[in-house]
């Protein structure tokens, strides 16, 4: 009975574990991804001023472009970055069932990744 | 490549859009996403693809805070997320692809019945006001649970409440189904989907709404990212556009979450509902090339 206790208890302890990575991933993703948007935002003000601008990029605003575009792409990562920190979780607690579907969910969003790059 | 011709924008317009999505996403439990495309398309004249491009960068954004937040209050039920995420990705991905396929017209008209649809639960039935967790779940069948279902079994803190609300999921084949078309709406759009994920899994799987919300903005984050993707492949993200959307979008929810406890929230859902039904007459007109 006190083993099956400790079995629940640490199974309990997992879960709020895997909750508690995935909480930091986002944080820490958001975090990194704003500031660099942020950061863009400002440098494109201080090129372009506060007028109306063109969507497309001009030979002059390559630096803010740049910039904002690394912090969409760390924008668009921060998910798949908690869905491999679940696989890692997952392996750790040799959870197969879970294993397969954070591994295959990781699949479909690397699939749209690397179209996206192309 | 898309081929369309952009117009100036103006900076301050875009950031406003994200301010005013954030602060009613977050008072009326939507996503940012049936604010954004028809302020984009309809007062600052840009193409319905970019729109819907730089909505999905706005809700990955939004929903990455809030997800974080979830999460950490332990709301979030990871394991259903990523399951249901199987068939909501490759919506999404499809949905990307289609978008790009149908006319301009056609992504109006079909984001009008959308706003309409979201637009009468937010009059008529209001699935996502957030109550009592677990006495207001509907029973639809008493059959014992699967080993799949007791495995995606989870539990919370409610501080309403306070105590600990423990549940089970079912009916998950039904929620994959719902997660597909979720995602390929969400893509097709630029919405974040949770007009579906929300109330199937509260009121088929049974999930309580708390952790119900909490999971669907895991889900939109995943899902929302992954559309944007597609677009970025079809060249529909354009840097100069996002910025300013996702920055007032953040500030704009945080907003929202403070002025929500100050609000009547029954009363604001219904006005905006009326509101949404009128921009979906304006989404109909756009169709029909009048405006």
């Amino acid at each position: 009975m006190r083993n099956r206790d400790k079995t629940v208890k640490k199974s309990k302890w997992d879960e709020v574990r895997l909750k508690n990575w995935t909480s930091l991933a986002f944080r820490v993703g958001i975090a990194i991804s704003l500031t660099l948007i942020v950061v863009g935002f400002i440098i494109l003000i201080y090129i372009s001023g506060f007028t109306n601008i063109q969507p497309l990029v001009r030979l002059e605003q390559i630096p803010a472009a740049i910039v904002i575009s690394l912090g969409i792409l760390f924008l668009l990562l921060t998910p798949i970055v908690q869905v491999l920190l679940s696989v890692i979780f997952f392996s750790k607690n040799r959870d197969k069932l879970f294993i397969g579907i954070s591994i295959a969910v990781l699949s479909l969003s690397a699939v749209s990744l690397i179209l996206a790059l192309l | 490549m898309s081929n369309y011709t952009l117009n100036d924008i103006n900076l301050w317009a875009l950031g406003g859009t994200g301010i005013f999505a954030g602060l009613l996403g977050s008072m009326l439990g939507v996503g940012g996403g049936i604010i954004i495309v028809p302020v984009l398309t309809l007062a600052l004249h840009l193409p319905i693809q970019i729109a819907i491009g730089s909505s999905l960068v706005a809700i990955v954004a939004n929903a990455c805070t809030a997800a974080g937040l979830y999460t950490k209050a332990g709301m979030t039920n990871v394991k259903l997320g990523l399951l249901l995420e199987t068939a909501t990705i490759p919506g999404a991905i499809i949905g990307g692809f289609v978008a790009v396929l149908i006319p301009a017209s056609i992504l109006s008209a079909l984001f009008g019945a959308v706003l309409i649809y979201v637009g009468y639960t937010m009059v008529v039935r209001n699935y996502f006001e957030t109550q009592d967790a677990e006495t207001e779940l509907p029973v639809l069948s008493n059959k014992p649970v699967s080993d799949l279902s007791a495995a995606l079994s989870d539990s919370y803190h409610d501080e309403t409440q306070n105590r600990v609300v423990n549940y089970k999921v079912k009916r998950t084949p039904i929620g994959l189904v719902a997660g597909f078309f979720a995602g390929v709406l969400s893509s097709l759009l630029g919405i974040g989907g949770g007009i579906i994920k929300v109330p199937v899994m509260h009121l088929v799987m049974e999930v309580p709404m708390k952790a119900a919300i909490a999971t669907s903005t895991l889900m939109i984050a995943l899902t929302a990212a992954a559309g944007a993707l597609i677009y970025q492949y079809h060249g529909n993200l354009q840097p100069f556009v996002i910025a300013p959307l996702v920055i007032g979008i953040v500030l704009g929810s945080r907003a929202g979450v403070e002025l929500t406890k100050k609000t009547h929230g029954v009363w604001l859902r219904r006005i905006f509902g009326i509101f949404l039904f009128l921009v979906a007459v304006l989404m109909f007109l756009k169709t029909a090339n009048i405006i």
